[in-house]
Order: structure tokens, then sequence, then C-alpha cells
């Protein structure tokens, strides 16, 4: 059963007079509650395939199909109701908003989705039941990314869309996080995607797409995912 | 200036954030206009006024006398500190123009030099007359032409031989029925003192112009000239008592209270602005700095480039307002202050030009240098490491869980956004405050001199005409047997002489009439109305304020060829026009004085009684209707300082909402994409920012009413000093300025919103700058 697929899908930015096309004629699907990752050098369009998918940007050619429906061609406030009800992110460098403490920034969540988890339960689902009262700059970098997947998962999303979100921690922790994405989603019957350069983790991944110059260069199907404790780092 | 790179770092970095520059570089523009503009004015008039004072070889005293001896010349030639003295002969004279022209009559010793016209065409000589400039043009009379003036019942023949202006009537009116000068209905002429032999058969004089040497006591003149003169003795007026020296005067310092205190609320502004613009480019710049530091640079020079910003746009400002100021005010609108002085040459202030400069580098390199002082002191290797995540912090309201926790999360942030940032709020307040204060200030002075216009010609006078008759030809008995077919009043209008309580000694207007006062309706300061009081006199509360004194005091008036005696001040009146004092006839005939009237209002039952008004008791009169339109006829000075006011109040409010809105917004970008692509909608953020707004638009608005409140007594209280205005302010007017606040408000968080409009949520959340 196809939840997301992509047709045909381009994507141009016009700089001055030239034209560059970050993604270039890609189609796949995904299927709903599995785990992925978009692999691919700095440059190599997966980020702006993520944000067509959150729907963050449109693609200028093909069709982008989620859950039956069609985002490619929403409007701007559609488009705003679709990130509000079916996507959860989570952000490189967590973007937790300074002036609301951890549970206030997953009661945000709480506050604009139609069906969403509860803040405290999920913050303790997390580890961070103690630290809620607790402002970001209080919190380390691994506890940030943990309120921010809490908060990506409070909305009780459809898709979980992950940049780089290990990219500003050390290993350690950022396997912490790896695992607390899958254990978590997986509980809750999400989609993940995960976009990163860092090869390793698409072991972990059911599906691999590896991107090249804005195209699909190899699609790796895994029937048998790695555990985040096998990977080698 | 600055090393070669550093200045174009900073001229791009302003170029990047121009909004916030032009919006400083506006208020400090605002500022040292409106400061160096007001000062302008009265500098400008001093400067030409003191200028024309010289050329003409003003006297300092005049002492009134009839017929002056020789001896009594001499001897006040002797007092120490005179330097010169003089005699001539003064007095009004009726023409034989149409409209009622009057002239004041100047007759000159041919070899006088003291209180000479200034010739504008043609030359004093001994067989003419030198006619007042702007009264020939008013009447279209020019050199050679021949104007009659009627003294002493006899027509006086006299060519035109030039034609000049006086320090003595620089402001002047015609006399109380008059309340702006008008040079239809009044003017001036010299003649030479000989012409006059025709008339009186004899040489005559009734004035000694005295000329002291600079830093003379006056007051101890006056007193030697006082027992010198004796009995014989009108009066001594001094030079700044004189109509029109004390009317000038009191139009500079009018303007130079609006000078002192009118500019402050811009600078302060503009040091807020420079303060919270130059906060966020320093903070933004933290690596930057950290890179300079490392790269070699100095802490000076890291401070001055970061002060450079504040002092470019300080200068430019500054530079604009010089430019503007004194040439929008001084040089345009001194011309139309309705003062006949014989250049309106632009003068400069420097002292003030070097001390606006000043305060404006204070507001705003001062300012920009305050800003960096933090961030240099820090080592180069913490400044290049990330900053921190800006910290949240508890605020009050959360300690009373029952009402945090019922707040949605968005107003939460608000509340916590807004409490962090309390400058910033502060500066919306003042600006939305000031825009307010100011609005109903333009509005209250407006609507208080229409307001006064109509009480002092519908409430307080409501007489048909004023008509000024000849005492000498008709007494009080005379006019009380006329029997003319209306309600009557008879009044006099005159001046006495007064000793305050301090000691003070001066000349003031007093007004007698009937304790039975038909058509002059006084009230107190609340308003309930009151008459004349039988044991005492009343005063006007303008001229107990300016003195000091109130109701119970004594003060001394000097009676006709006698000492001075003490009366007390039984009531104190409220009149917007006509300050002085007034007593009852029956009082004043108590004093040992004589009531000789010099008006008689008149309420006419039928038609004016033609006959009346043309007989030779009658020297002038003036409808209620015509002294109306003269006070209104000065609005369209009032409309366009109004329109001035309202545009810099709209300036302060919509750089101030305009600043703080975007600021909000470029602070908190990367916190509003997040959002954004977390799902809200653009209404939402947009509320996220601009409900901080509205909030400083509340307070600042409801804060405005008490400062629109005081700077509306200011500027009625340093308007006129004949007028006493009290600049109340109404709700009316209250209700205008806030609308107008609010749309001004309105039209800047449009704006705001069609920025906000543009984010782009991606850019944002790239990278942690």
């Amino acid at each position: 059963m196809d939840f997301i697929t992509f047709e045909n899908v381009e994507r141009e930015y016009h700089i001055g007079n030239t034209i560059i096309k970050a993604v270039d004629r890609i189609s796949f699907t995904l299927s709903k509650g599995t785990f992925n990752v978009v692999l691919g050098q700095s440059g190599a369009g997966k980020t702006t395939v993520l944000n067509m998918l959150g729907g963050m940007d449109s693609c200028t050619a093909g069709r982008i199909i989620v859950n039956d429906k069609e985002i490619s061609g929403m409007s701007e406030y559609e488009l705003t109701e679709y990130r509000r009800t079916q996507i959860g992110f989570v952000f490189q460098f967590y973007n937790l908003v300074p002036n609301l403490t951890a549970l206030e920034n997953v009661q945000l969540a709480e506050e604009i989705a139609p069906d969403p988890l509860d803040a405290r339960e999920m913050l303790q689902r997390v580890g961070l039941e103690k630290r809620m009262n607790n402002f970001p700059s209080q919190l380390s970098g691994g506890e940030q990314q943990r309120v921010s997947i809490a908060r990506a998962l409070a909305k009780n999303p459809q898709i979980v869309l992950c940049d780089e979100p290990t990219g500003a921690l050390d290993s350690e922790t950022g396997r912490m996080v790896l695992r607390l994405i899958r254990d978590v989603s997986n509980d809750l019957d999400k989609t993940v995607i995960i976009v990163t350069h860092n090869v390793p983790i698409s072991e972990m991944a059911q599906t691999v797409l590896h991107m090249r110059d804005g195209k699909i260069a190899k699609t790796e199907f895994h029937k048998f995912p790695k555990n985040v404790e096998e990977i080698i780092w | 200036m600055v090393r070669g790179a550093l200045f174009k770092k900073s001229l791009r970095d302003m170029r990047k954030s121009k909004a916030q520059f032009i919006s400083i570089f506006v208020m400090a523009t605002l500022a040292v206009t409106i400061m160096t503009g007001l000062d302008s004015i009265w500098f400008t008039v001093q400067n030409n006024a003191d200028i024309m004072y010289n050329a003409t070889n003003l006297s300092d005293l005049w002492v009134t006398v009839q017929n002056p001896s020789e001896q009594d010349l001499w001897a006040i030639s002797k007092i120490d500190g005179v330097i010169q003295v003089e005699k001539r002969f003064s007095t009004e004279a009726d023409t034989n123009l149409s409209g009622n022209a009057t002239l004041h009559v100047y007759a000159l010793n041919d070899r006088s030099t003291l209180d000479q016209p200034e010739i504008q065409e043609g030359r004093f000589n001994k067989s003419g007359a030198v006619l007042d400039n702007s009264f020939a043009k008013a009447h279209n009379l020019k050199v050679g032409d021949t104007i009659s003036i009627k003294l002493n019942g006899v027509w006086l023949k006299l060519p035109i031989n030039g034609l000049a202006i006086s320090s003595e009537q620089v402001s002047v009116v015609k006399n109380s029925a008059t309340l702006i000068p008008d040079p239809n209905t009044y003017g001036f002429i010299v003649i030479p003192i000989g012409t006059l032999d025709s008339i009186y058969g004899q040489k005559i004089y009734n004035q000694i112009s005295v000329k002291t040497a600079p830093d003379t006591d006056l007051n101890e003149v006056v007193q030697k000239a006082d027992s010198i003169i004796g009995d014989k003795l009108i009066g001594i007026t001094l030079q700044k008592d004189s109509l029109s020296v004390s009317n000038v005067n009191g139009r500079i310092q009018q303007f130079k209270i609006l000078s002192l205190v009118f500019p402050i609320l811009f600078f302060i502004v503009t040091a807020l602005i420079t303060q919270s613009t130059m906060v966020r480019l320093v903070e933004s710049q933290r690596t930057q700095i950290g890179i300079l530091k490392s790269l070699g640079y100095n802490k000076g020079s890291i401070l001055w480039h970061y002060t450079s910003y504040g002092v470019m746009i300080g200068v430019l400002g500054s530079v604009a307002g010089l430019i503007l100021g004194p040439n929008l005010f001084g040089r345009i609108l001194v011309p139309q202050l309705q003062l006949t002085l014989s250049s309106y040459r632009l003068h400069i202030n420097y002292w003030n030009f070097a001390f606006a400069l000043l305060l404006i580098l204070l507001c705003t390199g001062g300012v920009s240098f305050y800003a960096c002082w933090q961030l240099q002191k820090d080592t180069p290797a913490s400044l290049l490491r990330d900053k921190p995540p800006k910290k949240g912090e508890h605020v009050f309201l959360e300690s009373i869980p029952s009402i945090w926790d019922k707040i949605k999360f968005s107003n939460k942030l608000i509340v916590r956004n807004t409490l962090k940032n309390k400058k910033r709020l502060i500066m919306s307040i003042i600006g939305v405050m000031g825009c307010v204060g100011v609005i109903i200030a333009a509005l209250t002075v407006r609507s208080t001199i229409v307001g006064i216009t109509d009480q002092v010609y519908g409430d307080t006078f409501t007489y048909d005409q004023k008509i000024l008759i000849d005492p000498k030809k008709a007494d009080s008995r005379y006019l009380k047997n006329l029997g003319l077919n209306g309600i009557t009043q008879l009044i006099q209008e005159s001046a006495v002489e007064v000793i305050y309580p301090n000691g003070e000694q001066k000349m003031e207007p007093i007004t007698i009439t009937t304790i039975d006062s038909p058509l002059i309706h006084m009230k107190d300061v609340e308003g309930n109305p009151i008459s004349l009081p039988e044991n005492g006199i009343l005063m006007t509360r303008k001229l107990c304020k300016t003195l000091g004194i109130d109701k119970g005091d004594s003060i001394q008036i000097k009676r006709t060829g006698e000492d001075y005696v003490p009366v007390q001040i039984v009531q104190v009146a409220y009149m917007a026009s006509g300050q002085g004092i007034y007593a009852a006839d029956s009082y004043w005939k108590s004093l040992g004085e004589k009531f000789s009237p010099t008006a008689l209002l008149i309420q006419w039952n039928g038609p004016p009684d033609q006959r009346f008004l043309q007989s030779d008791a009658v020297t002038d009169w003036a409808t209620r209707e015509s002294q109306h339109l003269g006070l209104s006829s000065s609005m369209g000075v009032i409309n366009f300082a109004v329109a001035a006011l309202i545009i810099m109040g709209a300036s302060l409010a919509f750089v101030v909402l305009y600043n703080t809105g975007i600021l909000n917004f470029v602070e908190r970008i990367r916190d509003l994409s997040t959002l954004r692509v977390l799902g809200f909608h653009n209404r939402e953020i947009r509320n996220l920012v601009l409900v901080e707004n509205y909030f400083s638009i509340l307070i600042g608005t409801i804060s405005g009413i008490p400062v629109g409140r005081f700077i509306s007594w200011l500027i009625a209280s340093s308007l006129d000093e004949r007028m006493d205005l009290l600049g109340n302010i109404t709700l009316s007017n209250v209700l205008i300025a806030t609308a107008m606040t609010i749309c001004f408000a309105w039209i800047t968080n449009s704006i705001i919103a069609r920025k906000m409009k543009q984010l782009e949520m991606l850019e944002a959340l790239k990278s942690v700058e």
C-alpha cells in the first residue's frame, strides 16, 4: 500500500539567469509505518525532497501524493493545514522556542493539532519527565533534541520528517536519539523519513533512497534493518 | 573616518537594516529640526528687534509729563546713568482716511536722535511727515501723497516725505477694541515738532525720552525722575513695559519655552530606537567581533567602528535638521508672526546648534557606544564560540498557576517575550504616548482658541457694539442721559501704577465699570457667575498667577497725583481675554478717583443710532462680530501648526511601532519560522508579533492622555500673555486623537504584516547564526 508517492517530481530554482534543478524528475513510493532514510552528499537534493514532502516547498513539475491526497498544487493555507495535522518535524538544530519551557514547547504542538497526544506523557517517553519546566537554554543538545522529538510526535502526525537529527550531536547521544525516533514511531505506527549524509544510519532503514545530483541513484530495501546498537558509526 | 574595510562593512550593515537606520535618521532629523527651528524663531525675532532698537536709538524709558520745563530735562539728564534726554510730543490722531483709521503721532525735534523712525523709502525733513510703511501700503499711499490728521480739533495736511517703520510699533494694536495688529485701522506718523505750532500756537511737548548707559539701575532712575517731576508726572514707562517691546518679548518668551520642552520627546525616542537597533546589530555580529578581534583589531577601533554607526546617522540627521529647522521655522514662520521688523533675516544661534548636535550625538553615538561596550569586553575565543540559546525566563505571572495555566501557549509566548524586551516595550509605549499627546495637544489648542473666541464674544461679552468715546466731550452724566434705545454699560479702560507685595512696580490695565454689569458677565475660576466687589478689586486669574498673588492679598495702587493706597483683591475671575484689574465705579470713587468712561457698550433694541455714532463724542466703534472675526482670522496659522503637530505625532508613532514590530520579528525569525513549519497559519504568527504592538498602543494611548493634557497646558499657557487659555482637554478631542493614533498604528501594522508574509521559513531554519 503506497502511503507516499512521488511521480516525476521536479524542483527548479532560478538564481539570476541560471536554472538549477535541485530535484530532477524523481519517482518513488513509501509505505505506511516504515522507517526510511534519504541518503546523499550535501547538494544532492535530499533536503529539497524533505521540504516538498513537508509542505514547506512546492514542486515545479510532477505530483506528490500523501495519504491519497495530492499535496502538489495545494494553496498556502492548505499546506499549512497539512503541516499542522500530518507532519512532525525534527530539526538538526532542534529549533525549540527559547521563551517556552520544555513542557510548553510540547504543549504548543498539542494546541494546534486536532488529535494530540498528552505532552507530559510524550516527555516521559523521551525520558525528560524531570526537566519539563526547564527552558531550552538549560538543556543539553541531546535533551533539546529529545524535546523536539516529543514535540513532533505529540501532534500525532502521520509522518515524522527528520533533517539530520544527529548532525549536531556526539555519536552516543546520536544513537540514543535515533533509537528514540525509531522506537516511539514504531509504537505509534508513524512513517519516518530521515535525511542524512551519514551512511551507517541508512542501515537502520527499511527503504534507503540514495540521491546524487537531484536524481535517485539507487533504491535499497532492507528486509531486516539493523538495530541502532549494531551500527558501526 | 574609519579604516577602509570597516567603513565599507558599516555601510553594508546599514543597508541591510535600512529601515532601522532610516528611522533613526528621521527621528534625529525631527528632533534637531524642532529644537533648532523653534529656537531660531525667538532668536531671529530677538536679534532683528535688537538691531532695530539700536538702529533707531530706542529710549530706555519715557517720562510722560505735561509741558516739561528745561529744568526738568536738565535734572533728569544729571541722574546717574542717564546719557541722553530729549523731549517729544506723542499722541493719537484721527485721519481723513476711510475705516476709522487712527495714527499714533510722534512729533520730534529737528535735532532729535532718540526714537527715530527707520526710513524705508524717502526721507524725514522739516516740512513733511514720515508715515508708517504698512499703513501706507494698506491705504495705497505713496511718497509725495498727502495725508490729513486731526489734532486738537484742527485738520493738519501733511505731505508724505517718507515711509518708515518704528521700534515702538513692532507689535501694537489700536486699542482695546482690536485684538490683532491691523494696518488698515492703525499706524503711526512721525512729524517735525514745528508743524504743530500752527495748531497749539506754541511748541508743545508731553514726553521725555531717556537713554541710559548699559547696566544702569532703571528703578533708581525712575524714582529720581519721579521726585524731579513731582506732581506734574503722568507716568513713567520702561522700555520693557512699553506696549510693543513687551509684546515682542512675550512672543520671544513663548518660543523659548516651547523650544526647550517640545524636542525632549523626540530626543528620547531617537535614543531608544538607536539603542534597540544597535543592541540587535552588535548581538548578531558577535562572531564577527570575535573575528575582528582575533585578526588583531584593538578594542578602541572595534568600539569606534560600532559607535560610528550612530555618529554617522547622528551627524547626517543633525545636518538635515539644522538645514530644515531654521529654514522651515525661522525663515518661513517669523514673517507670519505679525511683527513689523526692519528685517526678517534669519539669525543662527550657533550655541543652540552646538547643543542640538551634542544632544543628538549622545542619543545616537553615545547610545551605540554603550550598546557594544558589553560585548567588546569578552575574549575573542568566547565570542567565536556559538552563543548559548537565548535564555527563557520565568515571569511573575507563572507564580499564580490559576491564571498562568489557563493562558494559551501563544499568549504565554507573547507575555514572556514582551517582558523580556522591556526597553522595546517602553520605547513603543513612549512613541504612542507621544503621538497621542501631541495630537491631543494640537486639537485642544485649536478648539480652545475657537472656543475662547466663542466664549469671549458669546458668553462674557454680550454687547452689539463697543463704542469708544472721548472723555473730554462726554462724561458719564452726558452718556447716561443720551436716551439710547438699548441696554448700555459704561466702562473706563486705562492703566494704573501698581506696587505688588513683592515690591514690584508695574503699570497694569484697569477696567472700571458699574457693579450692575449687564453686558460683561464675569465668572470665577470654577465658572460661577460673579460680580464686581464693593470694597476691593477683582483681578484676572492669569495676572494673579504671573504675579504669584491670590485672593485676599493686597496691592498698592497709585492715585492720580497722590500717593499709593492699599486695595484688596476680593475676587479672582477667569477671563480668557482681557487680563488686568477690574473695579466697581463706586469703589473707585471711594478711593478719591474719578469715573470717566472711555467706552460705551451697547446692545441695541433697534437699529444702531447713527446720529450718536457720528457725533463728536464717539472716536471709534467696533461690533462684537468684527472683534470675533478678528480673533478667528489668526486661525490660519493655528491650522498650520495643528497640521504640523499631527504630522510630527504620526511620524513618531509610525517610526516607533514599525521599529518594534520589525525588530520583534527579525529577532525571532528562527522561532517564528519553526512555528510556521510546525503548521501555524500566517494570521497566528502575525498575532505573536503584533499583539505586543497592540498592547503598547493600548498603554500608550491611555498614558498619552495626561501627556496631552500637559502639552496642551504648556502650549496654551505660553501662547499669548493677553489670553488665559486653560487648555482643558475634551472627550471628543481625546477620542479623535485616539482614533487617529489607532489608524496610524493599523497602517504600520499592516506594513509589518506584509513584510512578514515574505518570511522565508526555509532560509531561517538552515543554520544557527
